[in-house]
Parts: C-alpha cells; structure tokens; sequence
C-alpha cells in the first residue's frame, strides 16, 4: 500500500517538483498551496503524512500545524528556509515531528520520510507498564488507568523507547537514532521539544516531571532515581 | 591595619572625588596663608608691645637714676648712721608693688673697691639678686653715667618664670664710694597681654580656616553638582536610555555644557536609531533573501538530482552538463549559506547556542567529515590531542564549522603534505591548532587572510570550491566566543592557523594553550617575517 503525502506550498514548480520526486518513489501524493483551507485538504485527504512550508499566504504553516495537531497525530514534516532558532522552534512546538531544511537533497527528504512512516519500534510483550502509564504496543494506546492518552506516533515512540529499558539513560543523540531515525548528529532541539509535549500529556506536573525525567548533562530516562 | 585601611579611604575619596580635593587644597592653602598672617601679627604686637615697655622703662630709670644721684649730691649727711638710713630710703622711694606691674630696686656696692663695706646694701625684700645677670653688671661698672639693660627671665614663687627687664646704673655716694642701683621691672601684664593676644588670633584664625572649609564646600558644591549631573546623565545614556538630558538654565559656562552635551545626545540619538533602524532593515532584507532564495533553489536541487540521476540515459553532452549543474548547485548552495551567515553577523542577529562539550570530539568529528577529502588529496592528518575529554563551553556547530573549514584550507594549501592537528588546554582556554606544511603565505597574504572573497592566489587552480568566505566566517565566529583566531605562515614552509577559547564565556585568558608557530626546529620564523 503506498503511503499517501500532502504537500502544501505555495511555490507552484517546488510544489510539483517535490511532487515527481516522491511519485518516483512510489507515494501517492496530493497537493494543496495555501495556509488557509489546509485544514480542509487534510481532512479531504487523510494523508499519512504532511510536508507543510513555514511561510505560507493566509495563514503561516506553524498555525496550520497547530490545526492538524489539534485534530490527528498524523507526521507533520515542516519544510524551513530558515534556520534561525525561533522558528524551527516555534514549528517543533507546534507539532511538528521534524523539520528540513531548504534547499534540501531529496535523499534527505526521502529519509526523514521513510524515518516518520515506519513501524513504530518492536518491544516483546503487548504491553509495557511505565508508573501509572500502560502502553499498548499493538494498539498503540496509552491509558492512566481507564483514561486514554492520546500522543502522536512520534510521542508514542518516544515513550516507548524509554519505558523499554526503564533503567537506562538516553542522550538525545541515541534517541535523535532510535526516536527519528537520524544516523548523523541532528538538532538535539527535536529531542528537547518533543519532551517537553509528552511531559504536558503525560505528566500531572510536567514542571516537575515524574515519569520521564531529565538527567542533568546526559540526557532522559524513564522514571525517577 | 584600621589606620591603613583609613588612609586608603581617605586616599580614594580623595582621588574620586573633585570636590573633596578642592576643599582640602583651599583648607591647606589658607591655612598656611593665616600662618604667615598670624605669625607676622603676633609678632609685630609682641615686639610692639616691648618696645613701648622698655622705653617707658627707661625713661622711669632714668628719672629715678637722677633722683637717686641727686638725693645724695645734695645730702650733708656726715655719719654712717644717717647715711644708712638714706640709703635704706632709696629703695622703698622706686619699689613699687603690683601682682604684674611690679618693680623692684638692689643698691649693690660695687667690689674691688679700698677700703671695707661699711653700709648694708639696701634690696627689695623678694628680690634675689642673682637674677641680675654678671655680664650686665660688668657693663655697669664701665658704663659711665649711662643705663644699661637686659631682659631676663624671673623666677616666681609659684615656679613660673615671668620675663622682666633688668636697669642698671653706676651710682657715686659720697662717703660710701661706688654703688650700683638696679631696678628689675617685671613685664608679666604686657606676657598677658600678649597671649590674649595670640589666642585671639589663633581662635579666629581657626573659625576663619573652618568658615573657608565651608565656604570652599558650598562653593565647588555648586559648580561641582552639574558636572556631576552630567556624568549620571552620560551614564545613563551609555546604558541606553537614550532620551535622558540634562537641563539647560541660564547663559553661565555650565548652561552652555547642558546645551551642547544635549545636542550631542540628540544627535547621538538620531545615529543610533537611524543605526538601528537600518540594521533592522538589513535583517528583514536577510530574511527576506533567504526565503525568496531558498525556494527556487531548492526546486533546481531537486530537478538538478532527478536529472543526475537519470544522467546514464543522456547523450554524452547532456550527461556532462548534468554532472556539472549538480556540482554547480551545490557550490551555490554553500555559497548562499556563507552569505547568509555573513550577513546575519553584520546585522547583529547571531547568538551563540553555548553548550558544555568535549573539544577532542567536535575536532574528530570535523576530522572525520573531511577524511575522505584528506585522502583524495594524499595528506595524511596528523592528531595530537590530550588524553581525556577537554570540556569547554561552545556552539558546537559554530567551532565544528571552523575547524572544518581550517582543515578544508589545511588540505587545499597543502601539497600533500601531512596536517597536524592539536588540542591544548589550560585552567581558562582551549586551543585548537592546524597546520599544514604547504605553499604558505608571505606577510601581505597574511595580512588579508581573513578579508571576504580573498584568495591566496587567484590563478591558482581551485579544487576544493570554497565561497571565499570560510575564514572570515570563522573569524566571526570566534569572536562570537570571545576567541582568538591567530595565523602563522611562510612561504613553501606551511601554515598554521590556532582557534583559542576561553573555557568557559566570560573567562580571561592571556596566553593560549599552544605555541603559534608550531614548535618545530625548522621553522623558528614569526609570522610573514619573510616575503616574497
């Protein structure tokens, strides 16, 4: 089954370059080139993933991803012209799993591609238990209790990973590996990020964290001590 | 130590501020002025105040010196007795009494004469005639019917010693033979006197030092304060309240400071936001550039790979123009990048995103992303760096960037010839040094080694496809750090660039952790020493 990708820009020739690039590589894709309606397009479409232009008319692609986030974890992709920190900060807080910088090889947007649509990393067992939190690894489900959380495939992943091996510390460089599938030193901005999204989901206090927390200097690991 | 800790304070208060030098100076001055004033006066009284004494005296002496004489000219006395009791008249007849007015009166025979004393000298009753000095008594004894004096100092009961004038004059009586009258007058009331005086004089002098003091305060107080105003108000504005002024009041010297320390801000003011707002603008415009550039440039990234990649399939012609539009686009790409960046630094909008690493590791990942270039070019690249990780506070990919853009230059300029890199670390810097054993530069070169778009040569063949900017970016960036990027170089012996930072930001350091030029006997040289 070919997965379905949404691009919106509004640079008509990138748009359809972008566009032959991925056809060659077996995704169906489909288009839309504005921020305003883009919500519209995504819902129309239910693409698996989203490559969304910061600097959009109407309404700029940080806002649109805020939107998609508000209504399905689907991979956002953001497609940045620049690299300054507020921005791709800005995107990542919105929801945005990763981000690519222009102007890009398409090997590298084929990778961060193919790193966002694979399978979510295999754990023996159905379930892992993390403090209150049980994971679903089939269903990818996080439940507190009978409540249901609801993470976005990265997020699950995320947690997943570290709920694995409870005792073991991740530097963001590992999960920058495990997490998005970067093999090369990557912006360790993703990995702070995103905790600090999963804290706000998962954690009753996310200033003062319990179930993921922060090892000064190091990195991550799940649970406290 | 609370005494130098005193005379510290006094000494730095002293050196801080205007005010209280300028009272002090006026204090010194006219307290040495009054000195002189006071000196002077007293003086002049208490010499005044003798000499109308001793005149006075004289003239007393000399009318009781001729009454005395008289006294006994015209006496027809015959015997001793009687001639006893008008000697004994003679004293009470001068002596008078007074607590400081007093003067007392001594008949002494004069000695050495014939014939034996008969008559008892007659002397007031509480003077000891050893205060009557021996070389004044001589002087009588030859003086002829002239008064001699001498001041001395008189001894009182109570131990204090009042001054006094002693008179002295030979004295014929008949019968009796030679006598000597003195008269001791005492000048205790005119030492009075003169040390009310004195105190006078020293108490005004010293409520007119005081009132000076204070006068000099208020004085310097007023001209002072508006200076000081204009030093807070400078203070201000250097830390950017650009709109503080002073006030402007009256037509005096210090008005005219206010009026044209207020210009000069308005002007001030004017440049900094007209600075400002163009500095504004150039990053708008940067930003602007970036995207507007970035878009289509990535359209031709992509169409350029699908066309490369399908390259096999072209005539021999359109194959080789695809090989090289996909090199060109790529040269393009990295030299946007650099102009970006350079113009991010110009228009101030660079921050550093410091972080705690290990140098050894940035350096082998710098190392490890330009291997395989070293190999294709056969330069083998030497490492010297110290055991342990070299923690140090960086924006990682900044200092990445550097080294690997010393280590592109190392490769480029460096005939094949090994690179040695190294690492050095002290309390408060880490160096890193990398040099190369090739063309060279000469002092000129070196000289405008960091300028934009310079190169070594420019007929020389370009391999590697530097922008032209890589150094002066580096520049920039150590900078960013608080660093210091140095060069050494000869020519056809090699160079060696060293990038020192302090450990952490904000640390001083003087001197780096390693030699510049690399420490090799053959190259003793300093940098451009030679040129060609």
């Amino acid at each position: 089954m070919a997965h379905k990708i949404l691009v919106v820009d509004d640079d008509n020739a990138l748009r359809e370059m972008v566009g032959i690039v991925l056809e060659s590589e077996g995704f169906e894709v489909c288009f839309h080139d504005a921020g305003s309606g883009a919500l519209d397009a995504f819902k129309a479409q239910e693409p698996d993933l989203v490559l969304l232009d910061v600097m959009l008319p109407g309404k700029d692609g940080i806002e649109v991803c805020s939107e998609i986030r508000a209504t399905a974890g689907t991979p956002i992709i953001m497609l940045t012209a620049k690299t300054e920190s507020e921005d791709v900060v800005r995107g990542l807080e919105a929801g945005a799993d990763d981000y690519v910088v222009k102007p890009f090889d398409p090997t590298v947007l084929l990778a961060r591609i193919r790193a966002r649509l694979r399978p979510l990393s295999k754990a023996d067992g159905e379930t892992v238990q993390i403090g209150p939190l049980t994971l679903d690894i089939v269903g990818h489900e996080v439940r507190r209790g009978a409540e249901k959380l609801l993470l976005t495939p990265l997020e699950f992943n995320l947690l997943l990973t570290l709920a694995v091996k409870p005792k073991q510390v991740f530097t963001r460089e590992m999960l920058l590996e495990t997490v998005w599938g970067y093999h090369y030193k990557a912006d360790t901005r993703l990995v702070n990020v995103h905790v600090q999204r999963l804290r706000s989901k998962i954690e009753d206090d996310p200033d003062n964290p319990k179930i993921v927390t922060t090892v000064r200097g190091i990195g991550y690991k799940a649970g406290q001590g | 130590m609370t005494i130098r800790a005193a005379i510290d304070w006094a000494l730095g208060l002293f050196r801080r501020f205007l005010q209280v030098r300028a009272v002090f100076t006026t204090v010194v001055l006219s307290g040495i002025a009054l000195l002189v004033v006071g000196g002077f006066l007293s003086y002049s009284i208490g010499n005044g105040l003798y000499q109308t004494r001793v005149s006075q005296i004289l003239a007393e002496s000399e009318r009781g010196v001729v009454e005395v004489q008289n006294t006994f000219a015209a006496s027809t006395v015959t015997d001793e007795i009687a001639l006893q009791s008008l000697l004994n008249s003679v004293v009470p007849s001068l002596e008078s009494q007074g607590s400081s007015d007093s003067r007392k009166v001594a008949l002494l025979r004069t000695p050495g004469q014939v014939g034996a004393q008969i008559l008892q000298s007659p002397i007031s009753a509480d003077l000891d005639t050893a205060v009557i000095p021996i070389d004044l008594k001589s002087q009588v004894r030859n003086a002829t019917g002239k008064l001699t004096y001498q001041s001395i100092g008189l001894p009182q009961v109570n131990g204090s010693i009042h001054p006094a004038v002693v008179v002295g004059s030979p004295i014929e009586i008949p019968l009796a033979g030679k006598y000597e009258l003195y008269l001791v007058f005492d000048l205790n009331g005119e030492q009075q006197t003169l040390d009310f005086v004195q105190s006078v004089l020293f108490w005004g002098m010293l409520i007119l030092l005081f009132m000076i003091g204070a006068v000099s305060y208020f004085v310097t107080n007023w001209l002072v304060k508006p200076v000081q105003v204009a030093a807070e108000v400078s203070e201000d504005i250097a830390e950017g309240a650009l709109d503080r002024r002073l006030t402007e009041r009256g037509e005096d010297v210090i008005a005219i400071l206010a009026r044209s320390f207020n210009r000069m801000a308005d002007s001030l003011q004017k440049q900094i936001t007209k600075l400002a707002s163009v500095s504004k603008m150039q990053q708008r415009f940067v930003s602007d550039v970036s995207h507007e550039l970035r878009t289509p440039l990535t359209t031709i990234k992509l169409a350029g790979d699908v066309i490369f990649a399908s390259r096999e399939k072209l005539e021999p012609a359109a194959k080789r123009s695809a090989e090289l539009m996909h090199d060109q686009i790529e040269r393009f790409e990295v030299l946007l990048n650099d102009l970006l960046e350079i113009s991010r630094y110009d228009a101030g909008a660079v921050a550093a995103d410091l972080e705690i690493q290990d140098m050894n590791g940035i350096v082998g990942s710098a190392i490890a992303g330009l291997e395989p270039l070293a190999q294709s070019r056969g330069s083998v690249i030497e490492i010297k760096i110290p055991s342990g990780p070299v923690d140090v506070e960086v924006d990682g990919r900044r200092i990445e960037r550097l080294i690997r853009n010393l280590l592109a230059n190392a490769i480029e300029h460096g005939e094949s010839r090994p690179i040695s890199v190294a690492v050095g670390i002290s309390d408060s810097a880490v160096a890193v040094s990398v040099t190369d054993a090739g063309v060279g530069m000469s002092r000129a070169e070196v000289d405008r080694v960091f300028d934009r778009f310079w190169r070594a040569d420019p007929a020389r063949k370009r391999t590697t496809g530097g922008t032209g900017l890589g150094l002066a970016i580096s520049l920039e960036d150590t900078q960013l750090h608080g660093g210091w990027l140095q060069v050494w170089a000869k020519p056809n012996e090699g160079a060696s660039f060293r990038l020192t930072l302090p450990r952490r930001q904000g640390m001083i350091f003087t001197q780096s952790p390693l030699p510049l030029p690399p420490k090799q006997p053959k190259r003793k040289e300093v940098a451009g020493e030679q040129s060609n």
